[in-house]
């Protein structure tokens, strides 16, 4: 437990840890706390924004495409596959 | 309770993409009336087809104006009717019941593709606007041959199609100075009115009647040719009506020889 978190050559450490004891174990480094709102992991946003891009292209070219564009298709009236 | 800005926009976008979802799903629906295939009719014994008044007899029937109704059975290792044909600019709804095994009706390359369950009946509407001939194969392995059993759907070009169908009975043999008669009867399957012209060719002999065939029955008219026009000998006719026709050999003798039957 406790293990530090290094991003971009700083490293961070697991508040609940820090709260507990206040001497890092096993790394002699400086360690720097960022508030809430500072944490700022833009490149994760980014590549999640990249798989949302992709999830919802892919779901138009399944649904409009692929599926819409395979005429002739099953039709008939929304109430009739209630009852 | 502290959100970060960022997971804060991805669980939007997420709900979002959700609603997109339900939002496409319901405009497939509901604007472009796309259903989903379910067992909405009654089961029946899938021994007993052969006594079902759908399915005793695969066929296409009309039912309105554009509005067609197909009964196919699906079976170890063919379709029935095969090929099944409708005209384009229609709306077709299949029925597709099993007599022995799971098959599955599919229609190669578009949406139209169900589970045929013996005792069940499978049943879609698809609308076809454009002439085209469609493969038909079973997706569910039932049997040995299972990967022969292949269909057609034929959407033919209006003026080419028709549900008429012509029959004749005429005799083999005439005795020479008798009438030589020629029982054609038309069947007309689609609801309007078919107006059309028999057609006999006997020997050097033509005969026409203009004939009215009313939506879903059968006119039966019967034409007459002297045989003393023709002579004696073998004469090949042919009844055409549209385009189907219907061909035999008639035999003019002199004296039909009544001893043939003992012979």
């Amino acid at each position: 437990m406790g293990i530090p978190l290094a991003i971009k050559n700083r490293v961070y450490l697991d508040r609940r840890m820090s709260q507990q004891t206040d001497e890092p174990t096993g790394v002699n480094a400086p360690t720097t706390e960022i508030g809430h709102d500072e944490y700022d992991p833009i490149g994760t946003l980014a590549l999640i924004g990249l798989y949302f891009l992709i999830l919802v292209i892919l779901w138009f070219f399944m649904y409009f495409v692929e599926f819409l564009g395979n005429d002739p298709t099953v039709i008939g009236s929304i109430v009739m596959g209630v009852l | 309770m502290n959100i970060h800005a960022y997971e804060k926009l991805w669980l939007i976008a997420a709900l979002v993409l959700i609603v997109g979802f339900i939002v496409t799903i319901t405009y497939g629906s509901v604007g472009l009336g796309i259903a989903m295939i379910d067992d909405s009719e009654d089961a029946i014994e899938p021994s007993e087809l052969s006594e079902d008044e759908r399915f005793s007899d695969p066929r296409v029937e009309q039912v309105g104006e554009n509005e067609y109704e197909a009964y196919v059975v699906a079976q170890t290792f063919i379709f029935q009717p095969d090929p099944i044909e409708v005209p384009e600019n229609s709306e077709v709804t299949f029925y597709v019941t099993s007599p022995d095994v799971i098959h599955s009706f599919s229609v190669v390359g578009t949406n139209i593709n169900t589970m045929v369950i013996p005792g069940e009946v499978s049943t879609m509407t698809a609308e076809f606007d454009e002439p085209e001939e469609y493969g038909i194969i079973c997706n569910e392995y039932c049997g040995a041959d299972h990967h022969n059993m292949e269909g057609e759907l034929h959407v033919l070009p209006e003026d080419e199609f028709d549900m008429t169908e012509l029959s004749v009975e005429a005799p083999d043999e005439v005795e020479l100075g008798d009438e030589a008669a020629f029982d054609v009867s038309v069947e007309n399957g689609q609801l309007d009115d078919l107006e059309t012209t028999i057609e006999l060719e006997v020997g050097d002999e033509t005969l026409t009647e203009d004939v009215t065939v009313a939506g879903d029955s059968t006119e039966e008219t019967t034409l007459t040719v002297d045989t003393d026009d023709l002579g004696e000998g073998d004469h090949d006719w042919t009844v055409t009506v549209d385009d189907h026709d219907e061909s035999g050999t008639l035999s003019v003798v002199e004296e039909l020889d009544e001893g043939d039957d003992d012979e």
